[in-house]
Parts: structure tokens; C-alpha cells; sequence
């Protein structure tokens, strides 16, 4: 079983991962040694070859994989808004377990 | 001695400023010179001089490729530049020649300026901490150690522990366990403003970099500067001598707390996870 929450979130309802600029990115694969969660995947003979085949194994709010990118192609969400999103939904289930238990 | 790694790259004008400003150190002072391309193929000739942990690496852009060449022959580094950031930083454009310019001399004075000013940062708050309980339990060979109380936690296994209006932060003996042996911290600077769940530096090991993604708001009023020389001190002792950055307190805190772990919550937290991933 992978891990499955973040915060009490489930990790599918929280938006976090690199999104690849293609028209930036040249294949140099630095990401995919970089991050070691296997968000990334290398497909031969395919186009494009770099794709984000696991977006929920990467770490929310870790960016270190864009850092690594001399070429500035990898970027991520804003930050203030998944945390807004996660206190949001937090605060919701909250209210809902509460509802169920009256 | 000291000595200094330039990435020495030709394929833009950044990693030639890098080798300029490796040349410039070593005319002006006792730093000797580490060529990437021979230490990459033998380490000897510079043993003796890397062996004393002054090693400066300057990386000209975010490839970062003397860093790597570092990392990957696991030594001890105590200062990182990027040429790139630096000249971002100040606003500098540099181009694709390989040519001495007025941006290059810019940038390579600012960087030389401040390599060699006198250490401002040593700015220590009293902050005090006490003794520390802990908790511990066993995965396979692995004990994890977790403070009883006082730390909170968020879920990228940093810890905040907040005496008054300051707050220090650290990362979990988690980390330091799965990153093994500590070679390099990068800390922020003095003065640098963050939020809840910014990133504030990075820690290296020859696994990894890790990078620290703060607990709380605030901003940065002291590092931990002898991580410079014992960043060690993060593998022996997470929560104590091995703590990170002091942040002076600028939000609501009790809101920032409230989505974080405490100890025990934290200790149940880390114990699933650990479990998952055995």
C-alpha cells in the first residue's frame, strides 16, 4: 500500500506535481535520477520521452526536482493555494464527521 | 588550506565566470584550485587538500554539475555559489559567450566580495530548549527517535520548537536516517522572509538532497553555523545540536500549529509510514 494521505487529505484530491515545459526540457533525465519517489518516467521510442507518470508519489510542497532543471522546465503549483485547498477540505470533512455523529 | 571547485563549464558564459573566479581566489589568497575533469578522473592529487573540509564548490548554472561531481564522490563541502543565482539575484544578464564582459566582472566581483567578507551571520539568539524525553520504536534494524513533547511536526518530517517569539526549526531523525551521512547544509540568509510550508534550504547526503520545507511563518534570524563544518551534527543529534534555522515569529501562530502534528501525533504519523514503506 503506498501512503495515501497528506495532512488528513487524501493525496488523489490534492493537486501537487511538476508539470514538464516541453518546449524547454531537452531529455537530460536529471529529474528522473533526482527524485527518488519514481514521479517520473522514461519511455523509449515514445514523444515525449519525460512524462509525470505518478503524480501522487511526490511529496507536497517539496520542489527540489525544478532546482535541479538548468534549464527551468519543471514548475508547480502555488503553494498558498494547496495549502488553502488542503485547510479547506480539512476543515469540510471535519464538519462532515461531526454532522455524522449528531 | 583551502581549496576551490569551479565547474569550469564552456557551454555558456556562467560556468566561464565560474573558472574566473576560481582563478581570482587563487591569486589573491591560499586557495588551491581542484580541476573538475582530473578530480573526476583521480581524487589523489587532491586528497590531502579535500581531506581538510574547506572545500568550495561554484556551480555556474542550476545543472549544478560540480556539485554532483561532489556528491558523488561523497566530500565534505563548506561553501556552495551559484554563479547563475548570483547574477539573477543582481538583476545581471549573461549571455552564451565565453568572453570577459562588464556583466561578468559584475557578477565575479559581487561573488569574490562575498566569499571573503567577514562573517555577519553569526547572530545567535539565546533560545532555550531544555532536556529533551524521547520516544523511539523499531522498524527492521532502524530505531526512530521522536521527542515526547514540545516539537511539532509537518508531514515533510520538519520540526519546529517555538520559545517565545522564536521558533527553531529541524528535520526528523526520519530524514537523517534515510539520507545517511550529512555532507553538506544550505542554509537561507539572514533576513529571508518565509511562509508555512516554504522551502528554507536544503540538506545533502551522497543519497540525496533533502529539501526543508518550514512549519511555520516567520523570518530567518539566525542559522546554524557550525553545520558548516559538522554537518554530522544532523545524523547525531536531529532535534538538538543538529537544529537548522531560528525564525523570528510573524504569523498567526496558533493557526500554523494547528495543521501540524504534535509528538505523539507525529510518532503515530511516522510509525505507519515507515511501516508502509518496509
Amino acid at each position: 500500500m503506498s501512503e495515501s494521505t497528506f495532512m488528513g487529505v487524501d493525496r488523489e484530491k490534492i493537486d501537487w506535481c511538476p508539470t514538464i515545459d516541453y518546449s524547454k526540457c531537452n531529455d537530460c533525465m536529471d529529474c528522473v535520477e533526482f527524485c527518488p519517489h519514481q514521479v517520473f518516467e522514461v519511455r523509449d521510442d515514445e514523444n515525449p520521452k519525460l512524462i509525470v507518470k505518478n503524480p501522487n508519489n511526490c511529496v507536497v510542497f517539496c520542489r527540489a526536482c525544478s532546482k535541479t532543471c538548468g534549464l527551468d522546465a519543471l514548475s508547480f503549483p502555488d503553494k498558498n493555494e494547496t495549502t488553502r485547498k488542503i485547510k479547506a477540505t480539512r476543515k469540510a470533512e471535519k464538519e462532515a464527521r461531526k454532522e455524522a455523529e449528531e | 588550506m583551502r581549496c576551490v571547485l569551479p565547474c569550469n563549464g564552456l557551454d555558456k558564459c556562467a560556468g566561464f565566470v565560474s573558472a574566473q573566479i576560481a582563478i581570482e581566489l587563487n591569486k589573491a589568497d591560499d586557495w588551491e584550485l581542484v580541476c573538475p575533469v582530473l578530480l573526476n578522473q583521480n581524487q589523489s592529487p587532491y586528497e590531502k587538500v579535500l581531506s581538510q573540509g574547506e572545500l568550495l564548490v561554484i556551480d555556474g548554472c542550476n545543472t549544478r554539475c560540480a556539485s554532483k561531481l561532489a556528491q558523488k564522490l561523497e566530500l565534505k563541502v563548506k561553501d556552495k555559489i551559484n554563479v547563475s543565482d548570483m547574477a539573477k539575484a543582481l538583476d545581471i544578464k549573461l549571455g552564451k559567450e565565453l568572453v570577459v564582459s562588464d556583466a561578468t566582472k559584475k557578477v565575479q566581483k559581487a561573488i569574490v566580495e562575498k566569499l571573503t567578507e567577514t562573517d555577519t551571520k553569526k547572530e545567535m539568539t539565546a533560545f532555550a530548549m531544555g532536556e529533551i524525553d524521547y520516544d523511539s520504536f523499531m522498524e527492521g534494524k532502524f530505531v526512530f527517535k521522536v521527542p515526547k513533547q514540545g516539537f511539532y511536526f509537518n508531514e515533510n518530517d520538519c520540526w519546529v520548537y517555538v520559545s517565545g517569539k522564536t521558533a527553531r526549526i529541524g528535520v526528523s531523525d526520519y530524514v537523517q536516517q534515510n539520507l545517511s551521512d550529512i555532507l553538506y547544509v544550505d542554509s537561507p540568509e539572514i533576513g529571508d522572509e518565509v511562509e508555512q510550508f516554504d522551502d528554507c534550504g536544503s540538506i545533502e547526503s551522497g543519497k540525496a538532497v533533502f529539501e526543508v520545507i518550514v512549519p511555520v511563518s516567520g523570518t530567518v534570524v539566525a542559522v546554524n553555523e557550525a553545520l558548516q563544518d559538522s554537518p554530522e551534527w544532523i545524523n547525531e543529534s536531529p532535534y538538538e545540536k543538529g537544529w537548522l534555522v531560528e525564525l523570528e515569529l510573524t504569523d498567526d501562530l496558533a493557526e500554523d500549529l494547528e495543521i501540524l502534528h504534535d509528538s505523539p501525533s507525529y510518532l503515530e504519523h511516522l510509525k505507519k509510514k515507515v511501516a508502509q514503506e518496509a
